[in-house]
Formats: structure tokens, C-alpha cells, sequence
């Protein structure tokens, strides 16, 4: 047999057709090698893509607590209805299951009677992007309505209660300038495919303590269907609630720091010298923290000529006026440039070449020294002694103690002040520093600018000795962050207290109306003009330390648009003082008062902060 | 002839054949199950019982046919060939409009594909035809008269419109043709013309189109050789699958998805996520990708044994063949083994994308009663032709006992 009758057999060619098809299935065999084997994990990793979706779920955030453990901020629960979609399911297309859930929508509307305010757009949308979330039909309802549901007799399924965290400020105008606020927050992470939305500080310690407060998101690990709807949790991983904050603020202080405040524009920050501990900061006009989540509220609010939310104790730029008069004086001693004896004889004036400043009492105050001179506030003296020590030691004083620069403290916003120099006055005024611009710093008027809190830091500085602090609004540790050393001597520090003393506790005194009758207090008052010349107005300062021989508090408070420190000022600083020693007494302000702050123990049982989840039923 | 003798002769069946076969039904049977585990809509729960049916019911025939000589069968070719045909007609007239084309004829409750039927009718005919003593197969003339045979129902497939099943028919009789003796370099023109008849069809699909002729014109075109839009379709999306993966391109994305992520083992019986899912739609995981969920589920594994199992099917239909008694089974054997082969080829090729979406079933394992009761009646007669070779082993006696019954 040849070679063409061999390939003609029959035989031949049937077992070539098998050879054929045999071959073809190898080759087949060998794609799906390739694909089953080779291939497998970027097949199994476009499986994973398409079937598995990723729930975010925020922690809970922290709470805030004053140094007593009074809430300041919490988490409470607003009850609303939920449709769980995933129940409500109807097969087939996505619009047999929009139908089911607006039929159970109007049945429940009916029962509960409410109007419907969801439309078919969202409740398509809900199912497309949000689909495992559960569907708030009605958020934040009323009692009534809850009493309807918890009456209704049969329960409809993929209906239930959703109880979601809303941030809760127990009293909502308290310390709000403080607090801040929060926002909602859509996670900018792409690792979830849905999330419920979550609380962001946006401003106050909301914003500084964020990282804190905020809890850890957990997550749900969902495996999905074709149709997107949920086969069953794969995992889930617990959301962190986050931390809970202890503020240096006294609640009980705070709300007496407001109420001095009430009818002003001003700021008022009590410290606690020892550490730099803020005990109450109180900016006036002041918001109602709640009134955030209201259109028409925030809009009034943020519309007011006042600007109430302003923190006008770290942003609002004032001069201090007199009640700067304690630094020159520290400056002038310290420099051995005068001593506590050195007269100046008042004639109701300083005169310079050409230039008059007048003292605030025209008959002038005769022969003064020092400790008189605080007492009395005499312009003519702190002029003649700022020109005697010269600018550069009164800069450097003023520089020392902190001014001119922001405190750090732990509010976004602050303001640094202006503590002006040549160079400073160069650069402006294209003009040289002269004389007059020294004594009119020596009285506090002319470039200088602080705010509240620095002149409370200031007050704070001179009633502990000489230590500067960082203050601090987190209550984390006894000891103070020391910032400055002043190294004053006992005798200029007793002469400078000595007149500060004086100040409130002479008859004559210029703040005597902030005495007490029980505490020795010290302090310095100060108006400084501001305003056209014809429509002079000015900002009313008094800063005290109190008890004089043991100081646990130093004050600073301005009003805007007042009549005089010792006039508008001193009697609401008493007040607030008489307050402030009332609470120590009785108890509630609880501070030993010479031990160091104890911080609370607080008890978690005190919030009823609520798992952002809800408990569904 | 009575009853028993006839049983009797079922017994020297090969059983090689039979073992094979009816593990491919036992593991279409258990992967209906899985396929139709996860439905909602109840009744369909019970696709896998009624497949077991049918699996009964193919039972049945294929011992029918395995006991019942192929040659008497001769007889009734032309009479088969005339059914098919008139099938073929009454689909285009009665038959049930499933998303654009005619497919299905019920009778009852009782789906039918005649395209089905017309397949098994055109091998008969063309094994008889050239199974013809003493012919010159490399002539002119029988050449015509086969692809004459085949031309009408081809061309009254591919107006239900069947492509895929009306091109299963090409193949299959060039392989007859082939076993039959036809020259090679008369196979070879023809290999030639059918390559130059699918660039034709891309051709009329896709020209129109990218020179911009109007969609009228277009469809005009593809209508007057019995193609649509449909088709072009398809084609678009096994050629560039990602061009619209969430309409079109789904079966092909997901069935390529279930198959790989099935890896060496597989995700276990029950367990195929795809499957599970819906990704794998439901519509037609337990008909034409049955396959993907059989990979996807029992892996790399599963895939080879499905495609050993056939290789033993179409072993013992090769081997049938060659011990032939006589030409007519020969070519019998031929027409079937490779119909089957196309259909495991195309199925499963289809699965991992290298072949179009055209609607071809896995035999044996896909969902689907004609389909079922067609093939192993065709491998009941392959075990005929089996039964009745020369080298079987049978008698003298007995054969002309069967010869005179």
C-alpha cells in the first residue's frame, strides 16, 4: 500500500477525524489551564470587585466634660423611621421594589401621620447608591408620632426605628465660641461603598480636639448579588468611639464670665494663674450652638452687624489702654531706669515739645510715686516714666510677657496682636519712632493692640510672680506649660501688686468698684478711645487677680463702646468675682485652694451616648 | 422478532460509551440543581427533576435505537428528512418569538427545536447518500446532491434566525464527506469556500457599517441574506467584549469571571459566587453555560474531566466507526461523533470567550428535553452500528435471526 492509498483507508481517515477533534480539546484544555490556573487570581479579584461592597461606620464621638465633669458636648439620639430596603425587595426590576416601598411609605404616613417626604427619585437613588443603609423615611420625629408607632398592632416589615447620633450641647449658648461646632462629613475614603454620614469639627475644639473626638470607623463587609442587594455580611469590624476631652473650663465660671457679658460687646477670660488653665472665656454677643442646624437662625446670626460668632477674647485686637501701665512700670524698675520712690508732680498733662497728654483727672494728681501713680492711673507719670526707660525696655518687657504674639492656644483663629517696633513703624508710617509714640504706649493708647487673652495672660503673669504660661483649654496635666521666666524682684513685684491693690481696694482707687468685701482683690482698669474724634467711644478694660495673696484667678474683660474701665468695667468684675468666691465656698467649685486641680474622674454612665448604628426595635 | 433477544443485544453495547454518558447526565443533573439553586420563582426548582425525566425518557430511546438496527432506519431517511424540513417551514410560521427569532414550536407544553431534529435528519442523509456503492465521490454530480441536502434546511435554519445551529451543519458534513472518501483536494476547496463564505458574512455585517451606510441600508443588506442586527451584535461583543460590558458583554465578562476565579479545585458544589449570585444570569446558567457553573464550582479540574469524558464519547464513536459493518454506519457514526464535537467545542469555547455567544447547548449536560432525547438517541445508534460491526463477536445465527426479523 502507498502513501495516497495508505491516507485513503477508511480507517485511516476516521482515525484522523478523532485526532483532529482529540487535538481541538487539548487545545482547550490548555486555555483552561491557562484561565483556571495561570489566571486565576485576576479572575478571582474581578469577582471580589463586583460581589463584595464595603459599609462605613462611623465611631461615635467623643464627649466633651468642664474640669468638674458638667457635659459640655454629647451625643444624643434622634429618632426617626427606617425602611430597610434589602426587606422590602421585590424581584424582578428595581421599580416593582420603588412601588413596594411608597406603598409602605402611604401606609405608614397614614398610620403615623405624617406627610411623606421622600419622592420616588430618592428612594431610586437610595436603592442604587446606598442600597445596605437603612432608608430614613421621616428623621427626627416627634413624640407624637412615636407614640402612634410604639401603639401600632402589627408591625410592618423592613419598617423600624433608627435612632442617629445628632451632637447634643446641653446648654447650647454655654462656652460656644469655645466649643465650636461640628459638620457632617462625607468620607473622602474610596476603601467603602457606602457610609452613613459622620461629625467633622468645624470650628472651636471641635475642630482643635478633631483627631480625638472623632471615633474610628468600622465597616461592614457585604457579599452582593447581581442585583446589588445584599447575600449575606461577610465581616463586620466594630467602629472606636472616640475619645472623651476634659476642658480647663468651669462651667459654673463660664456662665458668669457670659452673664457679666450680657447687653456688651466684649470678651472676658478668667485663667488660673498657677498653670495657665482658662476657666471661662466669653465672647459677647454670643450663638446658640444649636441654631447651626437651622437655615433661617444661621442666617440671622451670621448677618448681625455684631458678629456674634466672632471670638472676640482670642480675635478680637484692642489697646489696652491703663491697663498696660503695670508693664512700663515693671520695665522702668527692672531697668534700674526709677525706683519705687521717684516723684512725678501731675498737672493734669504731659506736655511733649508741642504734643499734650492729657490725665484722665484735668486738676491733675499733684506729686506722685509709683504705687499712687497705679493707683490712680496718672497718665503723666507712666509718660514721663516710659520716656525715662526709653521704648526698647518696654518692647522687650512686653515681648517677654507675651505680647504681640499669639498665646498657641488651642483655638484656630487667634490673633497675635500688634506690638509695634521701628521697623514695624517704618514700614507703615514711613516715619521714625519719636517720643510721643513712646508715651503714648507708656498709657497703652497709640499702635498697640492686644486681646483679651493676652491681657488675661498678662494679668495671670503678674498675679503668679512673674511665670508666663501657654494657656490651656485641655485639662490634661497639673503643671503648667511654662513659657517665660520673668525673674522680677520681690520688691519691684510687691511695689507693682501694691498699687494694683490699691487700685480696687483704696477708696479713691480707679477699679474700686470690683472690691470685695471678703477677698482681697488687685487689679488695673483702662480706656482706651477709639473712634472718630468727634464721636470719641471707648473700649472699657479691667484686669484683677484675686486673693491678692494667693491669686487662683486673674481676669481680663473688655466692653466695647463703654464709659470707663472703673465705670462699666469693675462692677461687673465684681460680680463676677463675688460669683467665682461664692461657688469656691459653697463647694461647687470645688478647687482646694492652694492644692493643685484635680482633675474629675468622669463616669461614662453620664452620657447616654448612643452607638451610631442605632438598636434597631 | 420477540422482546428478549432484542434486550439481549443491548447487552453487547459498549459499555465504555454508556458509563461515559451517563456520568455527563448525572453531572448536568447535579449542576441544573446547582444553577437553579438560588431562583426565587419556585416552580423552577424543579428543572432538575424534569431533566431527570428526560434523562429517563433518553434512556429509553437510546436502547430503542441501540437494539433497533440502523439499517432499517435506511427506509425511513428520506421520510425524516421530510419531517425536518416541514418542521423547519412550520417554526417560521407557528413557531414562538423569543427575543427576535422563531426557535421554538410547542406542542402542548412541549418545547421542540427543529433545528435540532433537522440536524440528526441531514446526517442520515448524507451517510445514505454517501454511503452509495461503487460512486465516484470525487465527481461533480454527488458532490452537488450532498451540498444540495444540505443547503435547504441550512438556509431555512438561518431564517428563524439560527446561525449558530444552522453553521453546526457545515462542519458535520464536511467530516462525513471526508470519512466518506471524498479527495482531499476536493475537501480542500471546500474548507477554502466555507472560510470564504464567513468573510463574506463578516463582510455583509460589518462593510455597511464602517463606511457609514444609513441603518436603513444596513439592515436591508444583512436582511437579504438572513442576518440582522442581532447578529452583528454579537459578534461586536465576542470580538471587543468590553465595548458594553454591563448590556451585551455581561454573559461573556461573567461566564469568563466564573470560569477563572474557579481556579485548580474550584469554589465547591454550591458555592460558585457567580453562580450563586446571579452574575452567571439565571436565565441561561443551567441551559448554554452550564459549563461555566460546573467550572466555576468544581474548577480546572471539572473542566478537563467534562472535556475527558467526551473525548471518551467521541473515542467509542470513532471506534463504532471504524468497526463498522458497512459504509452507512461508518459515516452514521462519523456525522454524529462530529456534531457532538462541534457542540462541546463551540459550548465550551464560548464559556472563556474564544467563540461567539451563539446559543449552542453543552449535550448531555445543558438544560433542555429535544436536545437530550436527539443525542442519545444518535449515540443509541452508534451503539447500533456498534453492535452490528463484523468484529462484534456476533454469530452467524444471530445474525440471521436479527436479519430475518
Amino acid at each position: 500500500m502507498n502513501w495516497s492509498e495508505l491516507m485513503d483507508d477508511e480507517g485511516i481517515r476516521l482515525r484522523l477525524l478523532l485526532a483532529g477533534m482529540l487535538v481541538a480539546f487539548l487545545g482547550l484544555a490548555s486555555v483552561f489551564w491557562n484561565i483556571q490556573v495561570v489566571r486565576e487570581s485576576e479572575f478571582q479579584s474581578s469577582q471580589i470587585r463586583q460581589t463584595m461592597r464595603g459599609v462605613r461606620l462611623p465611631g461615635p464621638r467623643g464627649r466633651i466634660w468642664d474640669r468638674h465633669g458638667t457635659l459640655l458636648a454629647g451625643n444624643r439620639p434622634s429618632y426617626g423611621i427606617a425602611l430597610y430596603v434589602e426587606e422590602l425587595r421585590q424581584p424582578g426590576h428595581a421599580s416593582n421594589t420603588v412601588n413596594k416601598v411608597e406603598a409602605v411609605l402611604d401606609t405608614l404616613g397614614r398610620r403615623l401621620g405624617l406627610k411623606r417626604e421622600l419622592t420616588r427619585d430618592e428612594i431610586l437613588m437610595h436603592i442604587r447608591k446606598r442600597r445596605p443603609l437603612p432608608l430614613v423615611a421621616w428623621a427626627g420625629i416627634d413624640e407624637r408620632a412615636m407614640a402612634r408607632w410604639a401603639e401600632m398592632p402589627d408591625p410592618l416589615p423592613g419598617v423600624d426605628i433608627l435612632a442617629e447620633p445628632v451632637r447634643h450641647y446641653p446648654a447650647p449658648t454655654l462656652a460656644s465660641h469655645v466649643l465650636g461646632y461640628v459638620g457632617r462629613l462625607e468620607p473622602d475614603d474610596d476603601t467603602y461603598d457606602y457610609y452613613l454620614p459622620d461629625m467633622e469639627g468645624r470650628a472651636g475644639m471641635e475642630l482643635t480636639l478633631n483627631s480625638r473626638l472623632s471615633g474610628e470607623a468600622g465597616g461592614r463587609l457585604l457579599q452582593v448579588d447581581a442585583s446589588g442587594f445584599t447575600h449575606r455580611e461577610q465581616s463586620t469590624k466594630n467602629p472606636r468611639p472616640g475619645e472623651d476631652v476634659v476642658l480647663t473650663l468651669d462651667a459654673a465660671i463660664q456662665r458668669l464670665a457670659e452673664e457679666g457679658l450680657v447687653g456688651w460687646r466684649g470678651a472676658c477670660v478668667v485663667i488660673d494663674p498657677r498653670n495657665g488653665d482658662v476657666l471661662a472665656m466669653a465672647s459677647s454677643p454670643t450663638f446658640p450652638i444649636d441654631a447651626l442646624r437651622d437655615v433661617a437662625r444661621y442666617g440671622a446670626l451670621a448677618t448681625n452687624p455684631a458678629r456674634p460668632f466672632i471670638n472676640r477674647a482670642i480675635a478680637g485686637l484692642y489697646p489696652p489702654g491703663s491697663t498696660f501701665k503695670p508693664l512700663v512700670a515693671f520695665a522702668a524698675l527692672e531697668g534700674h531706669r526709677t525706683t519705687p520712690d521717684v516723684v512725678v508732680d501731675c498737672p493734669g498733662y504731659f506736655a511733649l515739645g508741642s504734643m499734650r497728654i492729657a490725665c484722665w483727672r484735668t486738676s491733675g494728681h499733684g506729686p506722685v510715686a509709683m504705687r499712687k501713680a497705679i493707683e490712680q492711673s496718672c497718665n503723666a507719670y507712666f509718660c514721663t516714666l516710659g520716656l525715662e526707660c526709653g521704648y526698647p525696655r518696654i518692647y522687650h518687657m512686653a515681648e517677654a510677657m507675651g505680647l504681640g504674639r499669639k498665646t498657641e492656644i488651642d483655638l484656630a483663629g487667634e490673633s497675635g496682636g500688634l506690638l509695634p517696633d521701628e521697623r514695624w513703624k517704618q514700614k507703615v508710617h514711613h516715619d521714625g519712632w519719636r517720643s510721643g509714640d513712646t508715651a503714648n504706649i507708656s498709657i497703652g493708647q497709640g499702635f498697640l493692640l492686644t486681646t483679651p487673652l493676652q491681657m488675661a495672660m498678662f494679668a495671670a503673669t503678674i498675679a503668679n510672680g512673674g511665670f508666663v504660661y501657654r494657656p490651656r483649654l485641655v485639662a490634661e496635666q497639673t503643671e503648667g506649660e511654662l513659657v517665660n521666666d520673668m525673674h522680677w524682684s520681690p520688691e519691684n513685684l510687691a511695689v507693682v501688686r501694691g498699687g494694683m491693690h490699691d487700685v480696687v481696694a483704696s477708696p479713691v482707687g480707679t477699679g474700686k468698684r470690683a472690691a470685695l468685701p471678703d477677698v482681697s482683690v488687685a487689679g488695673k482698669t483702662g480706656s482706651a478711645e477709639y473712634g472718630p474724634r468727634e464721636h470719641r467711644r471707648k473700649y472699657a478694660w479691667m484686669i484683677v487677680f484675686a486673693p491678692v495673696e494667693s491669686p487662683r484667678y486673674a481676669v481680663a474683660m473688655v466692653l466695647e463702646d463703654a464709659m470707663s474701665g472703673g465705670t462699666s468695667t469693675a462692677p461687673r468684675l465684681h460680680d463676677l468675682l463675688a460669683g467665682i468666691f461664692a461657688l469656691e465656698r459653697g463647694g461647687q467649685s470645688a478647687e482646694p485652694a492652694d492644692g493643685p486641680a484635680v482633675r474629675p474622674t468622669i463616669g461614662p454612665s453620664l452620657d447616654p451616648s448612643i452607638a451610631p448604628d442605632g438598636g434597631r426595635g | 422478532m420477540s422482546l428478549m433477544p432484542r434486550l439481549q443485544l443491548a447487552t453487547r453495547m459498549n459499555w465504555v460509551l454508556t458509563a461515559a454518558m451517563l456520568a455527563l447526565i448525572t453531572i448536568g443533573i447535579l449542576f441544573i440543581y446547582s444553577a437553579t439553586y438560588a431562583r426565587e420563582d419556585g416552580p423552577s426548582h424543579s428543572l432538575y427533576q424534569r431533566q431527570i425525566l428526560w434523562a429517563v425518557a433518553g434512556m429509553g430511546a437510546y436502547v430503542f435505537f441501540a437494539v433497533t438496527d440502523y439499517r432499517r432506519l435506511r427506509k425511513l431517511t428520506w421520510a425524516g428528512y421530510g419531517i425536518g424540513l416541514v418542521l423547519l417551514v412550520l417554526v417560521l410560521v407557528l413557531g414562538t418569538k423569543i427575543d427576535g427569532a422563531r426557535r421554538w414550536l410547542y406542542v402542548g407544553p412541549i418545547g421542540i427545536q427543529p433545528s435540532e431534529i433537522a440536524k440528526m435528519a441531514v446526517i442520515f442523509v448524507l451517510a445514505r447518500r454517501l454511503s452509495q456503492p461503487g460512486e465516484n465521490l470525487g465527481r461533480i454530480r454527488p458532490l452537488l446532491e450532498v451540498l444540495a441536502l444540505v443547503a435547504l434546511p441550512f438556509l431555512l435554519i438561518m431564517r428563524e434566525p439560527d446561525l449558530g445551529s444552522a453553521l453546526v451543519l457545515l462542519p458535520v458534513t464536511l467530516a462525513m464527506m471526508f470519512a466518506a472518501g471524498v479527495p482531499y483536494r476536493v475537501i480542500g476547496v471546500l474548507v477554502m469556500t466555507g472560510v470564504a463564505m464567513v468573510a463574506l458574512v463578516l463582510a455583509i455585517l460589518f462593510l455597511p457599517q464602517a463606511i457609514h451606510m444609513t441603518e436603513a441600508h444596513q439592515q436591508k443588506i444583512m436582511k437579504a441574506v438572513g442576518l440582522s442586527a442581532y447578529h452583528r451584535n454579537r459578534l461586536t461583543v465576542f470580538f471587543n467584549a468590553d465595548k458594553d460590558p454591563l448590556g451585551a458583554g455581561w454573559n461573556k465578562r461573567q461566564s469568563e469571571i466564573a470560569v477563572g476565579s474557579g481556579g485548580l479545585h474550584g469554589k465547591g458544589y454550591l458555592k460558585g459566587t457567580q453562580n450563586m449570585l446571579g452574575f452567571l444570569p439565571r436565565s441561561v446558567s443551567y441551559t448554554d453555560f452550564i459549563f461555566s457553573v460546573v467550572a466555576e464550582e468544581k474548577g480546572f479540574m471539572g473542566s478537563i474531566t467534562i472535556l475527558g469524558l467526551f473525548g471518551v464519547v467521541l473515542s467509542c464513536g470513532i471506534h463504532a466507526a471504524i468497526r463498522a459493518a458497512d459504509k452507512l454506519g461508518r459515516l452514521l457514526c462519523a456525522g454524529i461523533v462530529t456534531m457532538l464535537f462541534i457542540h462541546v467545542f463551540i459550548n465550551t469555547a464560548m464559556t472563556v470567550g474564544l467563540m461567539p455567544i451563539t446559543g449552542i447547548p453543552l449535550p448531555l449536560l445543558s438544560y433542555g428535553g429535544t436536545f437530550m432525547m436527539i443525542v442519545m438517541s444518535a449515540l443509541g445508534m452508534v451503539q447500533s452500528v456498534y453492535i452490528r460491526s463484523q468484529r462484534a463477536g456476533l454469530s452467524f445465527e444471530q445474525g440471521v435471526l436479527w436479519r430475518a426479523a
